[in-house]
């Protein structure tokens, strides 16, 4: 009896720990997870109200006749300070004023945040509204019909506002919008320009336009480098999806493939192009696949002066002051940082892994909630309020104006002048292929097939292997 | 049961009373087992055979062994079962060996420096997982790490080794973690148990000239097994289970020389959404872990 006991016993530790792992970091909103950015917590605007007090400033769309709920739930990923409890807390206190609507706003990580979504999703407990990019809310969330299509809040005027390339990944395959975006940036690479300079490879690049002069420049630069300092300058990061951006964009750029196709209904990374890159990344001395890091390590590793070459940057990691206080565009150690756009094979413009961010609503059945919903998303996109959302992000407006073109949002950042000199690189915005179908897999077939490539397995075969991994995936 | 002589049968009303206040005393513990255990369970095994993805609006397909029948085309589920395999096979020997050799050292000593000891041994067991990982993490970090660092630096390395990022060396590292950290228990476990070993017996035995090893391995030894088969089976079960380190050193890389069944589960259910898929990998590993168990309990009593 003991012995059947004891066995039942294992059983069910075993079967528990199946059915209820990894929900359990997720269902905490105020732990931390380890993610450097951001903690789990919860807060709402201290006020509440009984009654909307109207409509935000605008006129939210759909919500005229529908009864508007006056409390709604907001859940956030850590995009600039929407991840910071004070910011946020000024935020939804100022919707709160202009409409009378309570916003209870819980912080996410990107180490377990989707999880904590899916497992909401799943019983029947998603936020009103979410703020995260169209590779979450619009491939993910609102293929599978969790998102309402929020196409109403979006006049000719808006259309005509919004960055068109921003706006182009908001729409779903069904033709519905399922995020409003707010805010966007181009992701690229850095260098440590103080070893540059003392490697004499600055010749290769051009400070002012932030661009390399080619691919074959590029590797020459790295080749000086590693002259120089004699280890290795840069790395390609594949311990995980974490930057993978990054990876992506640089074996993309160097000789003009692509990732997915411009329709977003294949994967396309096994071209010619991006197998030539990849052989090229491979047989370059000053450049390592390490499968022992991801885009956050590489980061750090960069900060610390270990890495010469950082290829997961964006406005965030130049705007960093650092661990070590030496200031914005500096190492730990004062060397200067200098972003850069990512190589192309004759220098012609390179194509950036883009960034957007911005607001979708849970289908949850409720009218009034939905509605709630939308005129938070007017108040923080598309009003005069839009400035401190955007502000709050560290991320470049979609729109130069707001509120039907009667305010100009341009100049949001006029005295920032890290920022106003990051913006000579949105222009090369390239296409937001995160939209694809099965966008998840996809990803998790890139960093494995790195890792197979930087074990010295072939990578014609490799890149074959997991591409149609991807297509598979996507036919699922 | 013998009933003491002389005095009176309890009467069936206290019998009752007993009982029910039993039932009573059990009955917090009990809402939480089946809540959290049992529920779970039978959910569990109800799901792995729907097509449950997250992505289908709640409409779960029922596929009966469909699941089971792609588990065992699916490479990467194979390795994760060899890859939990070999750290079971490693660590739990290992953990076993090692913890009663640290606790025959220290067992005999009194105050202060027995608390160390113990002290030093549990403390990865309190300590945060994730703290840790991250101590790890460092000590094993290709270009800073100071596992090279030293290694290079007495001439057993020419250069750094990616001890991580390498196929050939990732899963030893992740079961020299482990095993640091499932020592403690077993540790004070088996101090205790040895502290309760009948002492005439060992004396008895010193008079007719045992060895220090035929005490052991006579007396000392067959009073340790239950104390043994229990840290076998825990051992085995967080060895099974190893999840937490996976996720957070190596996600199951590089080539899935980390991909353990559970992290492969995880990964399956809340990265992919393929919750069906996932749950029908939990049978699988809870029939592993029965299956050992049983064998554990076997030998255990033939012992």
């Amino acid at each position: 009896m003991k012995k059947i006991l004891s066995l039942v016993l294992a059983l069910a530790m075993a079967l528990s720990l199946a059915a209820c792992g990894g929900s359990s970091d997720s269902g905490s909103s105020s732990s931390s997870t380890g993610d450097s950015s951001s903690s789990e917590g919860s807060s709402s605007s201290e006020s509440s109200s009984t009654e909307s007090e109207g409509d935000a400033e605008g006129d939210a769309s759909g919500s005229d006749s529908a009864e508007v709920a006056d409390s709604i739930t907001l859940w956030t990923y850590p995009i600039g300070n929407w991840g910071t409890e004070a910011t946020v807390n000024e935020l939804v206190e100022g919707f709160y004023e202009a409409t009378g609507i309570t916003v209870t706003v819980e912080y996410l990580d990107y180490t377990a945040g989707d999880e904590k979504v899916n497992t909401a999703i799943a019983a029947g407990e998603a936020p009103d509204l979410i703020m995260e990019g169209p590779e979450r809310l619009v491939a993910d969330w609102g293929a599978s019909g969790y998102m309402v299509d929020i196409s109403d809040l979006l006049d000719d005027t808006d259309i005509a506002e919004i960055n068109e390339a921003a706006l182009a990944a908001c729409y779903g395959d069904d033709g519905a919008v399922y995020e409003y975006p707010l805010v966007m940036t181009a992701h690229c690479m850095a260098i440590n320009k103080t070893v540059f300079e003392a490697a004499g490879a600055m010749q290769y690049l051009d400070e002012e336009t932030h661009l390399w002069n080619s691919t074959e420049d590029f590797f020459a630069a790295i080749e000086a480098v590693y002259e120089y300092t004699g280890s290795a300058v840069g790395a390609v990061y594949c311990g995980g999806q974490g930057g993978d951006q990054g990876t992506r964009a640089l074996v993309n750029n160097l000789y003009g493939g692509t990732f997915a196709s411009a329709d977003h209904t294949s994967y396309t990374w096994n071209s010619e192009e991006n197998i030539k890159a990849l052989e090229a990344l491979v047989a370059c001395d000053g450049i390592e696949f390490d499968a022992s890091i991801v885009g956050g390590d590489e980061i750090a590793q960069f900060y610390q002066g270990t890495l010469n070459v950082a290829f997961c940057w964006n406005i965030a990691q130049q705007l960093d002051p650092n661990t070590a206080g030496t200031g914005s565009g500096l190492t730990l150690s004062g060397d200067e940082i200098l972003f850069m756009a990512f190589p192309t094979e004759d220098g012609s413009d390179p194509e950036l892994c883009g960034g957007i961010w911005g607001f979708g609503i849970f289908d949850n059945g409720d009218d009034a909630k939905i509605a709630a919903a939308k005129q938070f998303i007017q108040y923080m996109c598309d009003s005069e309020a839009t400035v401190d959302a955007v502000t709050a992000a560290n991320y470049f407006a979609v729109r130069d104006t707001v509120a039907d073109g009667t305010v100009d949002i341009s100049d949001i950042w006029a005295d920032n002048e890290i920022m106003n000199e990051y913006n000579v690189l949105m222009q090369y915005l390239g296409d937001y292929y995160q939209v694809t179908t099965n966008w998840t897999s996809a990803r998790y077939q890139w960093w494995n097939m790195l890792q197979v490539i930087g074990a010295g397995g072939d990578v014609a075969e490799a890149v074959e292997t997991y591409a149609a991994n991807a297509d598979a995936g996507l036919a699922e | 049961m013998a009933k003491n002589k002389g005095q009176p049968a309890p009467s069936r009303a206290l019998v009752r009373r007993e009982t029910i206040s039993g039932y009573l005393f059990m009955l917090p513990s009990l809402i939480f087992f089946v809540g959290f255990v049992i529920i779970p369970m039978i959910l569990c095994i109800y799901t792995s055979f729907f097509d449950a993805n997250l992505t289908a609006n709640g409409e779960d397909t029922f596929i009966g062994f469909a699941n089971y029948v792609e588990l065992f085309n699916d490479d990467i589920f194979r390795k994760a079962l060899v890859n939990t395999i070999i750290i079971v096979v490693v660590s739990v020997p290992v953990t076993c060996v090692f913890s009663l050799w640290v606790s025959s050292t220290i067992y005999k000593m009194r105050g202060p420096l027995l608390a160390f000891f113990r002290c030093v041994f549990y403390l990865p067991v309190v300590t945060g997982s994730v703290a840790v990982t991250v101590v790890w993490k460092w000590i094993y970090s290709y270009r800073t790490g100071v596992l090279n660092d030293v290694l290079t630096g007495i001439g057993i390395l020419d250069s750094n080794v990616n001890w991580l990022g390498d196929t050939s060396t990732a899963l030893a590292c992740i079961i020299v973690i482990l095993l640091t950290t499932s020592v403690g228990q077993p540790i004070v476990l088996y101090v205790s148990a040895l502290g309760n070993v009948d002492s005439t017996l060992i004396e008895a035995a010193e008079v007719d000239g045992a060895t220090d090893l035929q005490v052991f391995w006579k007396i000392k030894w067959p009073q340790m097994m239950p104390t043994t088969l229990y840290i076998l089976v825990i051992t085995t079960i967080n060895s099974f289970q190893c999840f937490a380190l996976i996720q957070l050193l190596t996600s199951g890389g590089p080539t899935h020389a980390t991909d353990t069944v559970m992290y492969y589960i995880y990964y399956s259910a809340f990265k992919l959404y393929r919750l069906g898929y996932g749950n029908a990998m939990g049978v699988i590993l809870a029939i592993f872990i029965a299956l050992l168990s049983a064998l554990q309990f076997k030998l255990a009593e033939e012992k």
